[in-house]
């Protein structure tokens, strides 16, 4: 016998948070073909990482400026080296360096960010506050092309001006909500429990903010492979290796020759992440909050 | 009454108007008649100093701003010398030491406020001998004294001493206002020569001094043009007025018919240069725009053809064809450089240099070599150089008449199985092999240049980790690195400065070692002694003999890999008659164009 397909839905609603999250999420469908796109994506870079595919990137040949064969899917560039290849390898960079930089900003911006809401209107508050201050004051490409140029040298110096960029978001972030928190009841529970300061904020407070923290990684890995992008088509970003923001670098002088597949891949596999991240976010974002879930 | 008076002076308003607009119509033809030409480098000058004037892009204002004692002529290939502000050629002592030069009478700088009354005095021989002096005040910063250092008869002594400008220096006379006479340590017969590049160009010492640091944007010289305004775009330039009126020999000049009849030279047979009013030179780097400036109308007159518009251009390499649509509306002609890029190693490098352990010297010559028969020219060549660059083995390069073309190419072919050979044959293996910095000034071409060399290497078994790539944020400060021999390899370009080959002989000339012009730090007693043995001899067999004798120790040492002289195309509108060249003879050839009026 059919049921009614509201009774069904309210039969296998989830009930913990997370199965909560997970069920609203899925009933978006942009954010899970995004969540798929992504997929595609990671997939491709872990095939990277193992050298299933992508490993003849930097291989030169005679045929230059191919067009898009069977032998190279997007064919050549001016020095023989085959697009394809490139065009995945570079994805690997752009997960690490989004990666990297996106799990070092929210570490950063959470502990400075709950410390300063936990310290709320104490001098640790007004040093935190005033540290963000300044480095949101300079401007942001400036200051990032600024630190990967003084630090050239360093093969991390571009992550580097990143994370410094990065954290202040979502420390200002984790501070509202953690201002939030530790005025509510299981919190003062805590306190009257005698509990020290530091087990309070990192056991009962901070995991309270996963949600946002998940949200605001997200957010930072797309900008940081953006930056990263924007960086090394400047030449201050990735020194070894190719990178997409390279292939589009290179294709400036492709583009006036009439040959335009380094710029169409590079710029084609940016655009679709980007997209892709953005439906993933804007999903999870709709998944994980707490009001919408009530 | 008042209707009347109101239109009177309402007609007579109208006809004022009428004879403005006439007279501004009449000032707009004058200004229309005005003959501008508007060349193009692809590059801007750091400083328009004779004594700075070490980049291709100064020396081409410099020589068209002052004078020089001697010139190219503009048509003769190979290069040949002319007097330009001399009289005649040098007048040499038997044993090639003393030289006198005599100096045209009544050739004025143009006008100054520094001059009395602010106009222009006569140039005297005493000008020449202060421009040269100049070069070797430590206080003026020029580049250009290596041309004479050690070579004039007392002019070390001179800078020694404190360079006092009123001093006597032995080798350097004005014996009279118009004669010079130059005593040397030993003959120099390249001296000529440098008498004829932008480094000695003939300075006033009242406006240098009325100046200061502002004399390289505000140059006044004796040249055919004067400097009108200068910013970091654009040289605007006027005829000077008062140039010595010397009507252009055609057949001295080396007049081609063949060559040259198509592009209308013959029309200036007999006039006295220079033949326009204006002369704008525009400094446009990227490469998109100067073509577009130039394809667009008369933005600008003169380009050479950018990498990325070769395809757009030519139709057929060999021999070399241009598309109709090209040919159709632009005068185009092409040549080789006067000079070529190469591969070198800093032969003090202990990786792959010398060191006083002669079994790892006999590995490292080994393993410079197998990179040298790893490097493909042939497809650097396509890549980048459209295949229009002449591949040539050594460091004597086409352009000069020492060239040896029978010479084995053996140094330029690409040999990856005796690469390996070689490499397994001294026991070096991807363990053992060094780490292989690429020093480079960064940019997305020279990076590319970066990854065809991996590619290169990655064919004889050079392991991926080991080649690094090192960039540097401008050329100035990869050169330092080279110069403080940071750089174990380095991708670098030679242009001559004059046409003979000891030019690039002496960048391995040991004594010239870094800081000077030697970057490889390559040291061989037996080429030092034949460089010494030449270095004073006029050109003959015999000088020629030994430079083939150096160029031959420089491939069996594999100090460099070496080399591709570059093919430029120039095009030109063909309202312009000119026969463009940027090499040896600099900017000579501006105070021959001429504009066809419209």
């Amino acid at each position: 016998m059919t049921q009614p397909l509201y009774i069904t839905g309210i039969a296998q609603s989830p009930q913990s948070p997370s199965s909560r999250a997970w069920y609203r999420f899925k009933t978006d469908r942009w954010g899970m073909i995004g969540l798929f796109v992504v997929s595609i994506y990671f997939v491709l870079t872990l095939g990277v990482w193992f050298g299933l595919w992508g490993t003849n990137w930097s291989q030169t040949s005679h045929a230059f400026h191919q067009p898009a064969s069977v032998t190279h899917w997007f064919g050549t560039n001016a020095i023989g080296q085959d697009i394809a290849n490139r065009g995945i390898y570079a994805t690997k960079v752009a997960f690490e360096v989004g990666l990297l930089v996106a799990i070092c900003a929210t570490l950063l911006g959470t502990l400075t960010g709950s410390l300063a809401g936990f310290k709320h209107n104490t001098w640790i508050d007004s040093v935190i506050l005033w540290v963000m201050g300044v480095l949101d004051s300079i401007p942001f490409y400036l200051f990032v092309a600024a630190i990967a140029y003084a630090m050239s040298e360093w093969i991390f110096a571009m992550h580097l001006a990143m994370i410094l960029v990065f954290w202040t978001e979502t420390a200002r972030i984790v501070r509202a909500e953690v201002m939030r928190l530790k005025h509510m009841e299981f919190v003062e529970s805590a306190q009257a429990l005698g509990q020290r300061q530091a087990l309070i904020l990192f056991k009962h407070i901070i995991p309270n903010t996963n949600h946002l923290l998940i949200i605001q990684a997200t957010i930072t890995f797309v900008a940081a492979i953006k930056t990263e992008v924007i960086l090394s088509f400047l030449g201050l970003g990735v020194k070894e290796g190719i990178s997409w923001g390279l292939m589009i670098a290179e294709s400036t002088n492709d583009i006036q020759a009439g040959y335009f597949n380094n710029f169409l891949v590079a710029s084609g596999l940016l655009f679709i992440l980007v997209i892709a991240f953005n439906f993933f976010a804007d999903a999870l974002q709709d998944a994980l909050d707490p009001k919408l879930q009530h | 009454m008042r209707t009347k008076l109101t239109l009177t002076l309402l007609l007579v308003l109208l006809l004022s108007a009428c004879q403005q607009e006439s007279t501004e119509s009449t000032q707009t033809l004058r200004h229309s008649e005005k003959k501008v030409y508007r060349h193009s480098e692809d590059d801007r000058p750091n400083s328009l100093d004779p004594i700075k004037a070490s980049t291709v892009y100064s020396n081409l204002l410099v020589v068209n701003i002052f004078d020089t004692l001697y010139a190219y002529k503009y048509l003769e290939r190979p290069y040949a010398l002319k007097p330009n502000l001399a009289v005649d050629m040098p007048s040499i002592s038997e044993n090639g030491l003393v030289y006198t030069i005599k100096i045209k009478p009544e050739v004025r700088f143009t006008d100054h406020l520094a001059f009395t009354n602010g106009q222009g005095r006569e140039v005297k021989a005493q000008d020449f001998v202060y421009s040269i002096m100049r070069s070797f005040d430590p206080n003026n910063g020029g580049t250009g004294a290596w041309l004479w250092q050690g070579k004039i008869v007392g002019i070390d002594d001179w800078r020694e001493a404190g360079a006092d400008y009123d001093a006597l220096i032995p080798g350097l006379l004005a014996l009279d206002d118009y004669t010079i006479q130059i005593k040397l340590t030993e003959p120099y017969p390249q001296l000529t020569y440098t008498l004829a590049m932008g480094f000695s160009a003939i300075t006033p010492r009242e406006v240098v001094e009325h100046l200061g640091q502002e004399f390289g944007s505000k140059p006044v010289g004796s040249g055919p043009f004067k400097l009108t305004s200068f910013n970091s775009d654009t040289a605007y330039l006027a005829k000077n007025p008062n140039f010595r009126a010397e009507p252009l020999d055609l057949a001295y000049e080396g007049y081609d018919p063949e060559l040259h009849s198509k592009y209308g030279i013959q029309k200036l047979s007999g006039k006295a240069p220079p033949f326009i009013d204006e002369l704008e030179v525009h400094f446009i780097k990227e490469t998109s725009s100067r073509w577009h400036s130039f394809t667009k109308g008369n933005e600008i007159h003169y380009t050479t053809v950018p990498k990325d518009k070769q395809s757009a251009v030519i139709l057929q390499q060999e021999p070399l064809q241009l598309h109709p649509q090209i040919t159709d509306q632009y005068h185009y002609t092409y040549g080789l450089e006067a000079g070529f890029v190469y591969h070198g190693f800093n032969m003090q490098d202990p990786d792959f240099g010398i060191s006083g352990d002669e079994v790892q010297n006999q590995k490292n010559h080994a393993l410079r070599c197998a990179i040298r028969k790893a490097h493909n020219w042939s497809q650097k060549n396509r890549a980048f150089y459209f295949g229009l660059g002449q591949v040539f083995p050594g460091i004597i390069p086409p352009s000069v008449p020492e060239f040896d073309p029978a010479m084995s190419i053996d140094s330029v072919e690409v040999d990856i199985e005796a690469a390996r050979t070689l490499l397994s044959d001294y026991g070096w293996t991807a363990d053992n092999l060094p780490l292989f910095e690429y020093h480079v000034s960064g940019s997305v071409l020279q990076k590319q240049f970066f990854e065809q060399m991996r590619g290169f290497m990655h064919a004889i078994g050079y392991p991926a980790n080991k080649i690094k790539y090192q960039p540097y944020p401008n050329f100035g400060q990869f050169n330092k690195a080279v110069k403080n021999r940071q750089a174990p390899f380095f991708f670098m370009g030679w242009t001559l400065d004059y046409p003979d080959a000891e030019n690039t002989l002496q960048l391995f000339y040991g004594p010239n070692e870094t800081p000077g012009q030697n970057n490889f730090n390559y040291h061989n007693p037996k080429f030092d002694a034949l460089f010494e043995q030449s270095r004073i001899l006029q050109p003959s067999t015999e000088r020629t003999a030994l430079y083939r004798e150096m160029n031959q120790m420089v491939v069996d040492d594999c100090v460099v890999i070496s080399g591709l002289s570059r093919n430029k195309i120039h095009l030109w509108h063909k309202n312009v008659i000119t026969f463009p060249d940027r090499e040896i003879v600099g900017g000579f050839h501006l105070r021959y164009v001429d504009i066809i009026p419209e």
